[in-house]
């Protein structure tokens, strides 16, 4: 307990000074805050990745792009820093495509134009969902090598933990759901749960190999439960299908106004958007809070002088990290409501046959 | 709104390393690692079973074993008393036989005593007839001097015989 306790006042004292030196660098450079440009930049996607106590420098990353020509540019990020512009590249300070890379073009009136080119640069999230994915892969792995060399013995420690994880969501969510097809979809959901939570959880982490808003980012929500949706619709049985166009309800619901299936349709799609919405929302709330509680410290100690700002430092601190607590538990949750949602929406699909004969008799 | 946006950029990378992803651990990993959970789940669950047999058959070992100790002391304590039955037997007839025999030899020392005595007493008469004859004689020799004596005597004698018969 004691030992947990330094370990707490020692990130107290970290993060203090941390956030103190990172803003004060900022609010020096611009002289007022801007707290709704900051809290969008950090929850938002960036062509480097930050280091910890500087603002300036950051860690370079590939930025790929293609021109309205259709040849392929590819260079690093540290080009493009405060202000520089490579290849007729360079990021944009306002507009639309603020802090994107963006290219110059003729507008067809003898001006030039900006425009926004095929954009398939390694940023910083993409970068975070590759290290994701591969200590997804480490994690995994560790389990079948330790099968592979220790046979039937029970794994002990880290591989222990990642292998408990496993059987959770395997034995409590996806084979009680699924039942017999639950090896079929098995891979699937399990891959879904470890991919979520390990970038919910590196989201978390603030220095390198973490701090990338991933999972309260849209674009990730949206491939994850398009997937879901494509899982479901592709294997669904012809039961499936056969309740959301002629579902078991009074003929007058489904003929000749099709009532009932627009509605069933309609379902189709709302249930994956609910899976984006639920996951992007949760994740980047949480983000979110963390940091307008940060930025709390900065806007009262420019209202009132460092003796305010003192004290809203230790309150926001304390704040944050009991926010952090919490995000660290809604990150499993989250990952284990995505994959426990998205297999009942499989398995939903999956259902079939065996009250069939029974409904068709009522139906007709 | 750029939050509500997605970038084309992260859904095609996500894509990418997502399938990647999925595709190398449904390959590798989680097929494996199901079939090796499965497996010892079902080995527990069989080593539990043998366990709960094995005690079983313990169980019964043991109490079969109590079951011969039992009868094998039942058998102990059956020979013990028909030992002690057969000894008191055997001593009883031991002892009926010395009685016997003692007997017998008391029964043939008493024959020789009685044998011995009564060869003893018919010496002994025949001395002490032949004492008294010898006595007689010399009394005879002595009183039968004179004929009135002799008459009277033998008159007397007559008269016993005549009294005995």
């Amino acid at each position: 307990m004691k030992k947990v306790l330094t370990i707490l006042s020692i990130l107290l004292v970290a993060v203090t000074f941390g956030t103190s030196s990172v803003f004060a660098a900022e609010s020096g450079n611009t002289e007022e805050i801007n707290p709704k440009e900051i809290i969008f930049d950090h929850l938002g996607d960036g062509y480097g990745w930050e280091v910890p106590f500087s603002h300036s420098h950051r860690i370079p990353l590939p930025v790929i792009v293609c021109d309205y020509e259709g040849s392929w540019h590819i260079f690093s990020s540290s080009r493009l820093s405060h202000g520089g512009e490579y290849d007729g590249f360079k990021l944009a300070t306002e507009g639309d495509y603020r802090n994107k890379v963006v290219g110059m073009r003729p507008d067809g009136n003898g001006g030039m134009e900006e425009y926004r080119p095929l954009d398939l640069s390694i940023t910083k999230n993409v970068a975070a969902l590759i290290i994701s994915a591969i200590v997804v892969m480490l994690m995994v792995f560790s389990v079948v090598r330790w099968y592979k060399r220790h046979g039937m013995k029970a794994p002990r420690r880290g591989v222990g933990a990642v292998e408990v994880v496993i059987a959770y969501i395997y034995d409590g969510v996806i084979k009680p759901t699924l039942g017999t097809k639950a090896k079929k979809f098995a891979p699937y959901l399990l891959t879904v749960f470890f991919f979520i939570l390990t970038m919910n959880l590196l989201g978390l982490v603030v220095i390198f190999p973490g701090g990338a808003n991933l999972t309260g980012n849209i674009a990730v929500t949206l491939v994850l439960s398009v997937c879901t949706f494509l899982m479901t619709n592709l294997f669904g049985t012809k039961h499936y299908w056969k309740d959301i166009f002629w579902p078991d309800v009074p003929l007058w619901l489904k003929f000749p106004i099709p009532i009932m299936p627009v509605i069933e349709v309609f379902g189709v799609f709302t249930k994956p958007a609910a899976l984006t919405v639920r996951l992007f929302a949760n994740m980047m709330g949480g983000h979110m809070i963390v940091i307008v509680l940060t930025l709390l410290i900065f806007i009262f100690t420019a209202i009132g002088g460092l003796a305010i700002g003192g004290v809203t430092t230790v309150v926001s601190v304390a704040f944050s990290l009991f926010m952090l607590l919490i995000d660290t538990l809604v990150s499993f949750i989250q990952a284990y409501v995505f994959t426990m949602l998205s297999t009942l929406f499989i398995s939903l699909a999956q259902a079939g046959g065996e009250h069939e004969a029974v409904s068709d008799g009522e139906a007709h | 709104m750029e939050l509500f946006t997605p970038e084309f950029g992260l859904v095609f990378w996500m894509f990418v390393v997502f399938a990647i992803l999925f595709i190398i651990l449904a390959k590798y990993a989680w097929p494996f690692i199901i079939k090796s959970l499965e497996e010892r789940a079902d080995m527990i669950d069989k080593g539990v079973v043998y366990a709960q047999n094995a005690k079983e058959q313990l169980d019964n070992a043991k109490a079969e074993a109590g079951k011969y100790i039992a009868e094998a002391q039942k058998k102990q304590a059956d020979i013990l008393r028909d030992a002690a039955k057969i000894k008191s037997q055997i001593i009883e007839e031991a002892k009926t036989a010395a009685s016997d025999e003692a007997k017998k030899v008391m029964d043939a020392a008493k024959l020789a005593i009685e044998q011995a005595r009564k060869e003893s007493e018919l010496q002994f008469r025949n001395e002490v007839s032949s004492f008294a004859l010898s006595i007689a004689e010399k009394m005879l020799k002595k009183n039968m001097a004179n004929d009135k004596a002799q008459a009277e005597l033998v008159d007397k004698l007559l008269k016993e015989v005549e009294n005995k018969n």
